[in-house]
């Protein structure tokens, strides 16, 4: 389906438009945070912690030669608590409050120095002497939950945060599991990431001393929110602060909400009175930008001797971090609720046990626990297939729920909207199997070629469901159209761009839906003085899906005003009128007709308007959708693996995938090719290490490692499109899919090309290291 | 009894226009084009040679701007993306970027344009350039795969003109 309604134009939506911001970014002319300068600005280092555990017994600044510098206690005395966003059930700590003198992990924010120039807020801090009275400290999960773990919260009792169960009762899912003829069990864990945008965080903050305005840029995802919750932590009104986020290398997750060093250093700002910038090295991005993932899944499969899927359960481990993040323990939760993935299982559920650890705070990172439960459902069907003897993909499309079985509401209360799940599995069988292997005469070089498939919750969500479930964000999007008295179209939103294409994508729904050329459109993100409010902003795959079906329906219902304006002036029905090239043409009659130019220009006079037609051509949406929308894809990969090295090459990457409607092929395509390269990254290099005490390890690009473009392959995409029927314009979100399958596309691909271990490739990186230990193992290498 | 030299005058050429000025000596390369110069299409990402995003040419040579200070590229030719191209006038690689949509976020693109020119000036191959050259980038967006594409196309237009 297309919104298009003149046939004799092409549809821009399904059209590979180039990127509208290209120009300007492949110039040199971007203008991220540390491109702009303001008069008389000076620069900001953050104070934090380099012990994991430990108390702050003295802040003694001395002579430091600074402009300005706040210790723990006056940031704390200046602000309030930062609150947390999703918060699960009995969840004690509701907010972060800032400033306080107990360290719990390195890199944990202590206070900030200004100076002139960075390096000399640099040599300033040098001269600070803090002193910290070192605690024991502790950094696995499993390890903070044994007896005599050092706790970090010692009057909360033990270092479990929360722990609760979704989906179905455990009662009645033990009870399935304890009838099941067959059950695949294992530990199965996904190590740490670090989400690592090429840009880091920044802000420049403005007090204007005069207005007692703020104003804010700041490399983010979520303007209003971090506008929200600035007002409410430095004490102002919202309608004191106003947040502006221009270009934005890359966010991933790591850039959806407002950190305590962000805050200290508006608090800089408005202390001095002129610009302060702070901008985030390397380093503080391995030890102060949550980190993610980091479970262990004790998870079990169920299932009839045939092979017919009973029920799945998982027991999640994650690790907290030093604190609850913005999201907590939402990322376990997410695996648990799309555990069941596209089959069909009569039980299902997880147990949800959280635990605070001397590590840097966990939160959202591209696949938000959905890569996770990738990992474990669709390595336990392998297990499986192994187990029963049957082809893995036959297993799959043997458990698959059909389209005719669609809408489906699964045991963890997801209603998969629409699709064929079955159809992309059979896509990329039908790839692989037309593919001919390379033939390697090294017979130390072993092959193999892994599926996996999974159902995605994105397009979050209807606000109702926010409420239900806890999370504290509006899950609408409101858009606004408007031409202007010169013809032009203006689009805003409150979803923001950070290289996902979306000032292009949307401006192609606004023009196709009003019949108007590109050129014509501008949209205008990221300025919370001028987009409409966004509760959640860019996240969880949901610009396209919501804020783009509020761009739909807001163009469309402007399209019908001007065409009644326009017969009114055409004396015409607004059935026989057309809008191409730049006029409102009447149908079959191509001399007559109005420029929408002039139309413009007039109605914003208020002259020649039909009766009751006020002047304005502008339209305000807000989208609220009635369900998530659930795109779906399966993966297989392609894999040599060198049994003396231990060395994973990634021969061959196939995709079928359906995000619903397609509005930009070329950006669809980029979006996936690129989290397929994070998931890659997932699968073979990533993983931040600490210390067993919570010394962090992994703190530069060399020591927690990037694919770079020698890893990663061309691949092989298929898309069909099965529209999101209840969303405007038919999308579903495409951001996190191939980031979520990935991973484990290619840890099955090993497993079909080693068998002998695959019972033991239960956790991530498969670096070289650790599959030579699995290879000695399984007695395929001998020293 | 010496004391150390802390700033120095430096002359070089920035694309092509002949400048001089006063630098700290510990100024790193990266900083003093961004902050000195204003040119800040040069990105810094790691600020510890790993990512390539500030490659910049220095005699045509592609090198690391956060490896190098400033001072060392006295008497030195330096160009950078700003002098690739325009907005209006875009070099055959930008276009080729933009055609086959090679970048998204665009942070750690102008890093892997300079590289790219450098070396397809100095005589390698597209080949070379995908399999060798692009490995000493990190892009976090893209995969690769469409900046391979944007590489082929561009030594194409090359080898057409």
């Amino acid at each position: 389906m297309t919104t298009s309604i003149d046939a004799q134009r092409p549809s821009l939506v399904g059209s590979s438009v180039r990127r509208v911001n290209d120009p300007r970014l492949l110039t040199g002319a971007g203008r991220f945070v540390d491109d702009i300068s303001l008069p008389g600005m000076l620069h900001a280092f953050i104070l934090r912690s380099t012990v994991a555990h430990g108390r702050l017994i003295s802040f003694e600044p001395g002579d430091s030669p600074a402009d300005l510098i706040l210790g723990p206690d006056e940031v704390g005395a200046a602000t309030e608590p930062l609150p947390f966003v999703w918060i699960a059930p009995d969840q004690q700590h509701l907010h972060l409050p800032m400033g306080d003198r107990t360290v719990r992990y390195v890199g944990q924010p202590l206070g900030i120095v200004v100076a002139g120039s960075r390096a000399q807020a640099e040599d300033a801090a040098e001269s600070i002497e803090m002193t910290i009275d070192q605690f024991p400290g502790v950094a696995d999960s499993l390890a903070a939950l044994e007896a005599g773990a050092p706790v970090l919260y010692p009057e909360h009792g033990s270092n479990l945060a929360v722990d609760f169960s979704i989906g179905d009762e455990p009662d009645v899912l033990e009870a399935a599991m304890a009838a099941a003829p067959l059950i695949v069990s294992r530990r199965l864990r996904i190590p740490r990431i670090a989400p690592s945008p090429m840009e880091t965080r920044g802000v420049l903050a403005d007090w204007n001393t005069g207005t007692e305005t703020l104003t804010v840029w700041m490399s983010t995802q979520t303007p209003h929110h971090v506008r929200d919750q600035l007002a409410l932590v430095l004490r102002l009104k919202v309608d004191q602060v106003r947040v502006i986020s221009s270009d934005v290398g890359g966010g991933f997750g790591a850039k959806e909400h407002l950190y305590p060093d962000e805050v200290m250093a508006c608090l800089a700002a408005i202390r001095l009175g002129v610009p302060v910038k702070w901008v985030e090295d390397r380093n503080e991005h391995f030890i102060a930008t949550c980190h993610a993932r980091d479970a262990v899944h004790d998870a079990r499969l169920a299932m009839t001797e045939d092979g017919i899927f009973l029920a799945i359960h998982t027991k999640v481990t994650g690790n907290l971090g030093a604190h609850f993040s913005n999201v907590g323990s939402g990322p376990f939760r997410v695996s648990g609720l799309m555990l069941p993935g596209p089959y069909r299982v009569a039980n299902a559920g997880a147990r949800i046990s959280a635990v605070f650890t001397n590590t840097t705070p966990t939160g959202a990172y591209r696949g938000f626990g959905m890569q996770e439960a990738a990992w474990v459902r669709e390595r336990l069907v392998d297990e499986a297939a192994r187990e029963l003897g049957v082809d893995p993909l036959e297993l799959r499309l043997r458990n698959v729920i059909t389209s005719d079985e669609l809408p489906h509401l699964t045991p963890t209360f997801q209603e998969y909207d629409s699709g064929d799940y079955g159809r992309s599995l059979t896509m990329v069988r039908d790839r692989v199997q037309a593919y001919t292997p390379i033939v390697d005469t090294n017979p130390r070089v072993r092959r193999g070629i892994g599926f996996a498939t999974h159902v995605e919750f994105t397009g979050l969500g209807p606000s109702v469901m926010q409420e239900i479930v806890g999370f504290r964000l509006g899950g609408y999007e409101t858009a606004i159209v408007r031409m202007e008295p010169d013809g032009s179209v203006f689009v805003s939103s409150g979803v923001m761009g950070m290289g996902q294409g979306i000032e292009t994508t949307l401006g192609q729904l606004a023009a196709d839906c009003l019949g108007v050329d590109m050129d014509r459109v501008s949209v205008h993100l990221g300025d919370t003085a001028q987009a409409p409010y966004s509760a959640a902003g860019s996240i969880a795959s949901r610009s396209m899906t919501v804020g783009g079906g509020a761009v739909v329906t807001a163009a469309t219902t402007l399209r019908e005003k001007i065409l009644r304006i326009a017969a009114h002036r055409l004396e015409a029905s607004v059935q026989d009128l057309v809008i191409t090239e730049g006029r409102v043409r009447i149908k079959g009659d191509p001399s007559v007709g109005i420029s929408l130019e002039e139309l413009a220009e007039y109605s914003w006079l208020g002259w020649k308007l039909p009766a009751g037609e006020t002047p304005d051509l502008e339209v305000k949406f807000v989208h609220d959708p009635s369900n998530i929308s659930y795109p779906y894809a399966t993966h297989a990969a392609a894999v040599a693996v060198d049994l003396d090295t231990g060395q994973i090459k990634i021969e061959r990457y196939w995709i079928a995938h359906d995000s619903g409607v397609v509005v930009n092929p070329q950006i669809v395509d980029g979006q996936i090719a690129g989290g397929v390269a994070q998931g890659l990254g997932i699968a073979l290099f990533e993983k931040v290490l600490y210390e067993e005490n919570g010394q962090p390890n992994s703190t530069t690009f060399l020591d927690y490692l990037l694919p770079l473009a020698s890893d990663v392959p061309d691949l092989v995409m298929d898309h069909f499109e099965t529209p999101a029927p209840h969303i405007p314009g038919g999308m579903k979100g495409v951001g996190e899919g191939g980031t979520i399958v990935a991973p484990v596309a290619i840890g099955n691909a090993v497993a079909a090309a080693v068998p002998e271990i695959a019972g033991m490739l239960l956790e991530t990186p498969l670096s070289p290291g650790r599959l030579w230990e699995l290879l000695r193992k399984g007695g395929l290498f001998d020293d | 009894m010496n004391t150390p030299q802390t700033v120095k005058t430096i002359q070089l050429l920035v694309n092509g226009a002949q400048i001089e000025r006063e630098v700290e000596v510990r100024t790193l390369l990266s900083t003093f084009l961004r902050d000195d110069l204003g040119l800040t299409g040069t990105h810094v990402a790691c600020e510890h040679g790993v990512c390539g995003s500030c490659t910049i040419l220095v005699d045509g040579r592609a090198v690391r701007s956060c490896l190098l200070l400033a001072v060392q590229t006295d008497g030195t030719s330096v160009e950078t993306v700003e002098g690739l191209g325009s907005l209006g006038d875009l070099s055959p690689l930008q276009e080729a970027m933009w055609r086959e949509h090679g970048l998204q976020c665009g942070f750690c693109t102008p890093g892997i344009l300079m590289s790219i020119e450098g070396e397809a000036r100095s005589g390698s191959s597209a080949e070379e350039i995908c399999d060798e050259v692009l490995s000493g980038h990190v892009c976090r967006c893209t995969g690769y795969q469409n900046i391979r594409t944007a590489i082929h196309a561009y030594f194409a237009t090359r080898h057409g003109s």
